[in-house]
């Protein structure tokens, strides 16, 4: 099939979940419904008469914002997920690896144990903590990895990320169990959850996302040289410390900025690459576009299993996205394992 | 400095951090000439190769193709000099003929959608077929075999168009065949007297077997440089520490 093709069918299935991401809830909402709502406060429409006027708060104040909330959410992992293994050239890599997830979670237990998230100003000042954190933890695994190995071979960024992380995450621990009054916050925070839901998350994300993933289209080419290694990449004509600070950089921030604002949702950026690779090749030139769409859909179809299964309840997304995930992963090792 | 020199070296110093490998060292490849730089383990071939090739940071004056290799940007280095490392595995499933492409990087424009031009695709697909992957093109990197996998590569080097090859033991873990037939594309690739190859190998019998002229290099300085056929049995048998050629009698020794 042409690629064109698939991106199209892509397309068109990301859309239909988006859809039914806003329709199905504790009351069930119409396709035709939701269209007609959005036309009336796009366009202007009018309302047709069968239509409860709370359908239009629900649809337009609550789960709008929260589907696309997931969709961008999980558009950004994936895409930070690809492009985090290409350039560590390690199928199992991926953002989180660098420190960013653990690095904002320390920054959020931190506001949380405070008692600063309570107050009127922690809607913002919990993701722009977590941010300034996931961002100041990746700076300091790669200056470390720097001081330690000039060239940075991806080994030692790998080692350096992960003792980082380990150790952000016993500190997160050591917060959690000195004030158990806020564990079960931090707990919740490291699963992650679009309970949050607001329209102003998601216009922060989706600037940065758009942006970012253009970035990274940018360096479709250097990422395509980079993963057959790295010094055959810097023969081949590519800045490599260049092209690798600007493009970790701005994995950082992506990643950072939606981890800031849903908390930790693992296995979107190890998993959906992987799939998207299989379907349209290696070339990041289509692996990236792909990634977006699918790791968008992805989390919107989680996101409906975690408010869906169990209501009133709602089941922590993490726990969704690491049950798919888990055993995905291991099948990659072992199927990695039986060519080696 | 001679005008034929594709590949000219003066007095190039080179190293990892504050330790220094390569010491002073100058040495010429003519074109169409094949260099072969012999010497046992940690003298500094690598280091070299990889100095030369832009990998590392290096002192002195390099020149290929007349042009002085200092302060040019990556790119502008890669359409001079190509580098061709030992197999190494590929992680993801490209196809052969995106992979081969992937050579035609130092041509490329900075774009958000760079297209491929009638010159590169005419340089990859002159590149499949003179190492013979042509047929090969819409298989997935991942699973050829070792000796398909460094012809492909081989393709990719040829692609980038440069005038001076390095290789690194291209031609370790490959079976008989395949060396040979990496050797013989390469001995092609400089036939017109425009190109030259400047080359590590783990066996000194391939070495000069496929080398017109050697390199001997000892802790980082040169021992001596000069055609195969004169170099001083003497110098390679103190670089080796052994006797070279009586080895080599002994181990073929069987074929004659």
């Amino acid at each position: 099939m042409e690629t064109g093709t698939k991106m199209g069918i892509l397309l068109l299935a990301a859309l239909l979940t988006l859809l039914f991401g806003v329709g199905i809830g504790s009351v069930y909402v119409p396709s035709a419904d939701i269209l007609a709502i959005l036309a009336e406060r796009l366009f202007g429409r009018s309302l047709p008469e069968h239509i409860p006027a709370n359908f239009s708060v629900m649809v337009l104040d609550m789960r709008l914002p929260r589907v696309l909330l997931a969709f961008l959410t999980g558009a950004a992992l994936a895409v930070c997920g690809a492009v985090m293994q290409s350039l560590l050239q390690n199928p199992l890599a991926s953002p989180f690896g660098l420190g960013v997830s653990s690095g904002a979670g320390l920054g959020a237990a931190l506001v949380i144990v405070l008692g600063l998230a309570s107050a009127g100003l922690g809607t913002f000042l919990l993701p722009a903590v977590s941010l300034c954190f996931a961002l100041g933890t990746v700076f300091f695994v790669l200056l470390l990895a720097a001081k330690l190995d000039r060239r940075m071979s991806n080994v030692t960024v790998i080692l350096i990320g992960m003792v980082v992380s380990l150790f952000c995450n016993a500190v997160m621990s050591l917060l959690a169990t000195g004030s158990p009054a806020h564990a079960q916050r931090i707990q919740l925070w490291q699963l992650g959850s679009f309970s949050m839901r607001e329209w102003s998350a998601v216009w922060a994300l989706f600037p940065v996302t758009v942006l970012a993933c253009l970035y990274f289209l940018r360096y479709a080419g250097e990422l395509d040289v980079m993963t057959f290694g790295e010094e055959q990449a810097s023969a081949m004509g590519v800045d490599l410390r260049r092209v690798r600070g600007r493009l970790m950089a701005a994995v950082a921030v992506l990643t950072g900025t939606a981890v800031a604002f849903v908390g930790i949702i693992g296995f979107v950026d190890l998993i959906v690459p992987h799939i998207a690779r299989r379907f349209f090749g290696a070339a990041h030139r289509r692996t990236i576009p792909a990634c977006a769409l699918l790791g968008g859909t992805f989390l919107v179809l989680c996101d409906l299993a975690a408010r869906t299964f169990t209501p009133p309840h709602e089941i922590p997304i993490g726990s969704i996205t690491a049950l798919l995930g888990a055993p995905f992963f291991l099948y990659l090792f072992f199927a990695g394992r039986k060519d080696g | 400095m001679d005008k034929t020199a594709m590949l000219a070296v003066e007095n190039l110093s080179c190293g990892y951090g504050k330790t220094e490998v390569i010491h002073d060292l100058s040495f010429q490849v003519k074109a169409g000439e094949r260099l072969c730089i012999l010497g046992p383990n940690g003298c500094g071939k690598t280091t070299l190769l990889r100095a030369l090739a832009g990998v590392i940071p290096w002192q002195g004056s390099v020149e290929a193709d007349g042009v002085s290799q200092r302060g040019l940007s990556p790119k502008q280095r890669a359409k001079k000099i190509a580098l061709m490392s030992q197999f190494s595995r590929a992680a993801f499933d490209y196809t052969v003929y995106e992979a081969v492409m992937l050579g035609r990087y130092a041509h490329r424009s900075n774009s958000l959608f760079p297209s491929e031009t009638a010159a590169d695709r005419e340089a990859v697909e002159d590149a499949m077929r003179r190492t013979g992957v042509w047929e090969l093109r819409e298989k997935l990197v991942t699973r050829l075999s070792g000796g398909q996998m460094q012809r492909v590569f081989l393709a990719r080097t040829f692609a980038q168009e440069p005038r001076v090859i390095l290789l690194d033991e291209p031609a370790n873990h490959l079976d008989l065949r395949y060396q040979a037939e990496l050797l013989e594309s390469l001995r092609d690739w400089t036939a017109d007297g425009k190109r030259c190859v400047a080359g590590v190998f783990h066996d000194i019998g391939l070495a000069l077997a496929f080398a017109d002229t050697a390199l001997l290099l000892e802790e980082g300085r040169e021992l001596g440089c000069g055609p195969v056929e004169e170099l001083d049995e003497k110098l390679l048998n103190r670089l080796y520490g052994m006797d070279v050629r009586s080895y080599m009698r002994e181990m073929y020794g069987r074929w004659t």
